[in-house]
């Protein structure tokens, strides 16, 4: 059995983690008033935590117990202020190291957070360190939330460091999402995080459910371990699910490939680097031949693809996983950040001599009264 | 005023004058020659009136109805000794009567059984007349009383009830009574006769005598009835007749009188299975006569699953007010719905009679008494558990 430790921090991240939780509950409408009945239901042992500085953002939450809603007290928030984060993570780094080591001993952590918001963003590259000083053996992988592109120069500045400090720890890898890339699915805000943080609670179920289970051709978290651990270190997961007018095994595995069904725009075919197919499905669907001749395919573009099958009833399901030899989208983010720091440099500096410009008129100048 | 009370002393003077007048000329008339002349006497029996040497006596009233009166007349030296009845009003002549210097005597009057009014007719020159009260007590008068009374020994019955009725005569008078008869009525058609009538009453009562008659009569018919006066005649001793009747009155003849039960079999509460209770049974009875040889029975349907103990009962008698109490022990083996019928019959005092009481009796399957907590327990325990589950996820 493997013990999964799930870690949102920052309100993107507390909601994600808040979604994991409902759809262990079932999922849907019905997972509403399952928690006053039901317990979440993980394929493994899993603990969940929600990290905030913000209180109201942990009482936002409705699907995650109170004890695991972890309050660290900042006197006035951080503001989107990533260097108050840092610091405010320092000052309660025992607390919040304390209150995971209460819930035992890991094999593999979820570090769940937007890029660009101030707690987040700033609490997850230093919370990752301190995992990975605390628990020896412990793989952390790193679920990275990109911004909407319009959301102004500091969440793109924030997004832009944090990648780096991201890139930079010791973890097994970053799984990336990109909100700009999944607006789409949405036309109001509030429902397009709903739709996007489901889609991501789910893939990550999934992918858990994968790592711990009696495969018919086994993947394990060492071989997951091993796909994070190539190109960029830097992936993202794709989900099809057949519907029943085609229940193919091999078009299943090849639209979750496709950019529509991928949690941040990558061209598989051109950038993958490793690869891991996780298929699920009744016995009958799941054709050797069909799912070989679809490996096969991505193998000659990705360097390697792991495929685990699991065999359950219902239509092919696939999760595919895999990570990047290069990321041209965020390399845009960067240049983006890049530009509009520059702009705000600018602006400032502008600003500043308009002002000065204005003192200069009583600069010499004395009060009179 | 003054002038009409002189007018009345003028008149009373005139008359004065006038029968002064009168008298003077009578009392020439006798002294004139040896005229016929007469003196009326009322006697008692025993009284006598004594003129010259003739001595004439009243001895008896011997039929006040006819009007003969028994004289007895006699002259001193014997000479004349008679005894003779006289009829009312016709003169008798006695040694050739007044015209011939004897004495003519006519009863004018009788009063009662002991006095009579004499005219003593005779000639002036014998002298006047005088009266000798008889020195002898006067006779008691012979005259009998009877009253009479009828009686019933109550005045309100029911139809079907015995009566007693009496007749009571009563001699208050003085002397006997002979040829009594009575004369009594049945009250028919609302009675019937059962014994005794008609009332035999002896024919003679002395003074002071009773004698009393009693029949039995049957109620028949219901209402008010007038009974008639009994009337009862007879005669004294001279046979002079008599008669005197009882005041009337009337009864009353209510309904005949029956017992009437009212049978109340009480439902008993709601019966668990195996368990036992009561049923409470009340035979009272509403009517105005006793009720006899009272016999209950009863019976359950559906037949089998109900038990029940002491339901027959037998009581000899229930007077009209009141009431006989048991109760049964019931007991049920099989869940249901029975119905229980009380049969009583008893004699109401007209014949026999038969009445029904039906009760139901529920027996349910178990003990339902905590059967709230059923549903309390698991709202309780759900509440409490969703309460819980709030707690842990309110933060
Ligand atoms: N996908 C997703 N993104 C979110 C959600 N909430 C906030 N974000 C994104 O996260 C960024 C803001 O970071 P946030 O987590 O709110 O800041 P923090 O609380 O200070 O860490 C913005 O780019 C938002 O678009 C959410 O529920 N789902
Ligand atoms: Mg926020």
């Amino acid at each position: 059995m493997l013990n999964v430790l799930m870690l949102g921090v920052g309100q993107c991240g507390n909601r994600i983690l808040d979604a994991m939780n409902k759809e262990a509950f079932g999922g849907g409408g019905a997972s509403k008033l399952a928690k006053y009945y039901l317990r979440p239901k993980f394929p493994s042992r899993v603990e969940t935590l929600a990290i905030n500085t913000a209180v109201n953002d942990l009482k936002e939450l409705r699907f995650t117990t109170a004890k695991d809603r972890l309050h660290v007290p900042n006197l006035h928030g951080v503001g989107a202020n990533r260097n108050v984060g840092k610091q405010a993570f320092m000052e309660n780094r025992d607390m919040i190291m304390g209150e995971i080591e209460k819930r035992g001993d890991f094999d593999i952590a979820f570090v769940i957070t937007s890029t660009s918001g101030g707690t987040g963003s700033s609490f997850s590259p230093l919370l990752i360190n301190e995992l990975k000083r605390q628990y020896k053996d412990i793989a952390v992988i790193t679920v990275a939330i990109l911004p909407f592109r319009e959301e102004g120069s500091i969440y793109l500045q924030n997004a832009a460091f944090s990648m780096r400090e991201l890139m930079e720890v010791d973890a097994e890898g970053i799984i990336l999402a990109d909100n700009q890339y999944m607006k789409r699915f949405s036309g109001d805000i509030a429902s397009a995080y709903d739709k996007i943080n489901n889609m991501i609670a789910q893939r990550l179920l999934f992918l858990i459910e994968s790592l711990d289970s009696e495969m018919l051709s086994v993947t394990d978290l060492g071989d997951f371990k091993t796909v994070m651990n190539g190109g960029l270190r830097i992936g993202t997961m794709g989900f099809y699910q057949a519907d029943s007018k085609n229940l193919s095994i091999r078009d299943a595995i090849e639209n979750s490939l496709k950019p529509g069904n991928l949690l941040y725009p990558a061209n598989v075919a051109d950038d993958a680097a490793r690869a891991m197919i996780i298929i699920q499905g009744s016995r009958e669907h799941l054709d050797v031949d069909e799912i070989t001749k679809a490996v096969e395919k991505l193998s000659a573009s990705a360097g390697h693809v792991f495929k685990g099958i699991m065999v359950k009833k219902g239509r092919p399901k696939i999760l595919s996983v895999f990570t990047l030899a290069s990321a041209p989208e965020l390399e845009g983010i960067y240049a983006q950040a890049a530009r509009a720091m520059q702009e705000e440099k600018e602006k400032r500096t502008r600003a500043r001599k308009q002002l000065d410009d204005a003192f200069a008129h009583i600069e010499d100048l004395e009060e009179i009264y | 005023m003054k002038a009409s009370s002189y007018r009345l002393g003028l008149i009373c003077l005139l008359l004065y004058v006038l029968l002064i007048g009168s008298a003077c000329a009578a009392e020439s008339d006798e002294e004139d020659e040896d005229e016929i002349t007469f003196r009326d006497f009322s006697l008692n029996i025993g009284d006598r009136v004594d003129l010259d040497d003739y001595q004439m006596e009243l001895i008896e009233i011997q039929s006040l109805r006819d009007g003969l009166v028994v004289m007895r007349v006699s002259r001193v030296g014997g000479s004349l000794d008679e005894q003779r009845a006289l009829l009312l009003d016709s003169p008798n002549n006695f040694d050739g009567g007044a015209e011939k210097g004897g004495v003519t005597i006519t009863i004018t009057d009788i009063f009662d059984e002991q006095s009579a009014r004499v005219r003593l007719e005779y000639e002036q020159k014998l002298g006047t007349p005088r009266k000798r009260a008889s020195d002898r007590p006067a006779a008691m008068p012979e005259k009998p009383e009877l009253l009479v009374q009828k009686s019933f020994d109550r005045n309100e019955m029911h139809v079907g009830d015995e009566v007693k009725v009496t007749i009571t005569i009563k001699n208050t008078g003085t002397g006997t009574a002979n040829d009594i008869d009575v004369q009594d009525i049945p009250p028919l058609p609302e009675f019937t006769y059962i014994a005794g009538y008609p009332p035999k009453i002896k024919e003679t009562l002395d003074s002071g005598q009773s004698d009393s008659a009693v029949y039995i009569l049957n109620a028949a018919r219901e209402g008010s009835v007038q009974i008639p006066a009994v009337v009862v005649s007879y005669a004294d001793s001279k046979k002079n007749s008599k008669s005197n009747s009882s005041e009337p009155f009337s009864i009353i003849i209510r309904p005949k009188s029956k017992a009437d039960l009212v049978i109340n079999v009480e439902d008993t509460p709601p019966l668990v299975l195996d368990e036992e209770g009561l049923l409470n049974i009340s035979i009272s009875n509403q009517g105005s006569a006793s009720a006899t040889r009272i016999e209950a029975t009863g019976e359950v349907s559906p037949s089998d699953g109900l038990e029940i103990k002491g339901l027959d009962k037998s009581f000899f008698e229930i007077p009209p007010g009141d009431a006989a109490n048991f109760s049964a022990r019931i007991s049920g083996h099989k869940r249901g719905i029975y119905t229980i019928r009380l049969k009583v019959s008893y004699d109401d005092g007209d014949g026999s009679v038969i009445r029904e009481a039906t009760s139901r009796a529920v027996v349910l399957k178990r003990e339902y008494k905590y059967q709230y907590l059923l549903v309390i327990i698991p709202i309780i325990i759900v509440s409490a558990w969703i309460y819980r589950r709030h707690r842990e996820y309110k933060y």
